[in-house]
């Protein structure tokens, strides 16, 4: 029991253009280890198993506590949030690898920026802007807040973006998270204003038509967001817009 | 867009510097109208032609040659039924097919990594389509184009099939196709009422499976069931002046 140790087997990239390494690290198991506890102690001596010493772990994370959407990376080949993701419950010795979709900064840190370019795409936000007070805002029902809720979890990670078999360089899919909150804006009774722009905007070159429905995103969201249903329900509203804009624009 | 170029003074660069995902194109391109023409084509008229070729048409193998005949004539007396092949049936396919090819190319199947339901389902419904797309092209070719001409001679038709079907790797190409195609169109119907946002959440979703997957079994079944009635019978000549005669004298039996 006391002498139980972690291993962890990490890729490693100084810089963008560098070709990839991996190394590895063996670390004094503790109770309640996570993925992000254990970059922080090889942080503290980054010395790797064989006893070289080499860099810290490169890698993002903020808040901790599976809310800022960070820290997400490939742990044993799956994208998920290292904070989140217990030593406990992972197979070793671990595997951590950046994000194979997204462009790597330097070792687990990718640029998920693209997620931010869609974001504004598609208008993901509440249009109420200005300099005096407009007053209270329409109530939303019950119903509708409990519908809302789910979808206003995100924490912009890109898992489902990441675990996309459509979600390439060839295709340029939008992804899940984006689709989905589209579906949270468009049922806010202000949000709802820029409706018609964001399901025009998801008509576009990448839009919600590259979906495959493969169902990876649902599994792999770490919020338990319903992007499927959100998918469906976008792409009917995407469908019935098409056809008003065919019709009567 | 932060870009990949890095500060760094220009290192040795040893392999393809991942640019990224580029974001959404908003107002570009007419990707959605293809996309969701190859949707609807599936549906309609592809899929609905598979049913008719496999539950309508091709069923009536069941009752005999001389059955089989009667359907094959009344398909061929359809007016203009050569564009109603050309719009209803191969130009559709060839669409489908093509630009399924291309969706298919463009996708990155990734079951190994994550290895769920649905995600065997998108990499499967890829398979089914390519073997039931190549499957179909051989199936129109020599049924349609090479050999007699059945619009000329619907008689010789039970015979023609039963040529093929006699040959043991012809005929598990028959089966393959035909569960491949069978498949394909099921589980495509599932997709079309989730992508078209008729059918939205999980629990309908799967209720819904089990309806496309008893559709599928019903498919296979009766395509089943027909190729057997070509095997089980002795070879109809397929001689134009033959033909006539022997499906007289079969409907006897």
């Amino acid at each position: 029991m006391a002498n139980k140790s972690v291993i962890l087997r990490i890729k490693r990239q100084p810089n963008p253009a560098a070709k990839a390494h991996w190394e590895e690290f063996e670390l004094a198991y503790k109770p309640n280890m996570n993925v992000t506890s254990c970059l922080m102690e090889i942080a503290a001596n980054p010395v790797t198993r064989e006893g070289k010493a080499t860099t810290p772990i490169t890698y993002d994370s903020n808040c901790l506590e599976e809310v800022c959407g960070s820290c997400a990376m490939l742990i044993n080949g799956r994208a998920r949030m290292a904070c989140s993701a217990l030593i406990d419950h992972l197979e070793q010795p671990i595997r951590l690898e950046p994000f194979s979709k997204f462009p790597i900064v330097r070792d687990l840190a990718t640029d998920r920026s693209v997620i931010f370019e869609n974001l504004k795409a598609v208008k993901a936000w509440v249009p109420v802007d200005g300099t005096y007070d407009l007053g209270p805002g329409p109530r939303m029902t019950q119903e509708e807040q409990e519908g809302a809720y789910p979808l206003s979890r995100c924490i912009s990670c890109t898992c489902c973006m990441e675990a996309c078999p459509q979600f390439n360089e060839e295709t340029g899919f939008v992804g899940a998270a984006t689709i989905s909150q589209v579906r949270l804006f468009n049922t806010h009774p202000t949000g709802k204003a820029l409706k018609r722009e964001r399901l025009a905007a998801l008509m576009g070159d990448g839009g919600i038509q590259e979906c495959g429905y493969a169902q990876n995103c649902v599994e792999v969201c770490p919020k338990d967001i319903p992007l499927t249903k959100a998918i469906a329900e976008v792409g009917g509203e995407v469908m019935k817009q098409a056809f008003v804009d065919l019709f009567r624009r | 867009m932060a870009s990949a170029a890095s500060s760094t003074t220009a290192p040795a660069i040893s392999h393809k510097i991942k640019e990224g995902v580029a974001p959404l194109r908003a107002g570009q391109g007419i990707s959605f109208f293809l996309r969701r023409l190859h949707s609807l084509t599936g549906i309609i008229p592809v899929g609905a032609f598979l049913f008719e070729h496999i539950l309508i048409s091709n069923s009536t193998a069941i009752s005999g040659p001389a059955a089989y005949a009667r359907q094959v004539t009344f398909l061929g007396s359809l007016p203009l039924v050569f564009f109603l092949e050309l719009f209803f049936i191969w130009l559709p396919i060839a669409f489908h097919g093509l630009y399924g090819l291309y969706i298919w190319y463009r996708g990155d199947g990734n079951v190994a990594e994550y290895p769920w339901t649905g995600n065997w389902m998108y990499t499967l419904q890829r398979w089914t389509g390519g073997i039931a797309f190549a499957y179909i092209v051989w199936h129109v070719w020599t049924m349609r184009f090479a050999g007699i001409d059945l619009h000329a001679y619907p008689s010789a038709s039970f015979g023609k099939v039963q040529e093929e079907v006699f040959q043991p790797a012809l005929f598990i190409f028959y089966v393959v196709g035909l569960i491949a195609a069978s498949w394909h169109f099921s589980y495509g119907i599932w997709l079309f009422f989730a992508k078209w946002g008729i059918i939205t959440a999980q629990r309908a979703q799967k209720r819904f499976l089990v309806f496309c997957l008893l559709f599928f079994f019903l498919l296979t079944g009766v395509g089943l069931a027909s190729l057997a009635a070509f095997r089980s019978r002795p070879q109809q000549p397929i001689e134009p002046g033959m033909a006539a005669k022997v499906t007289q004298s079969a409907e006897s039996r």
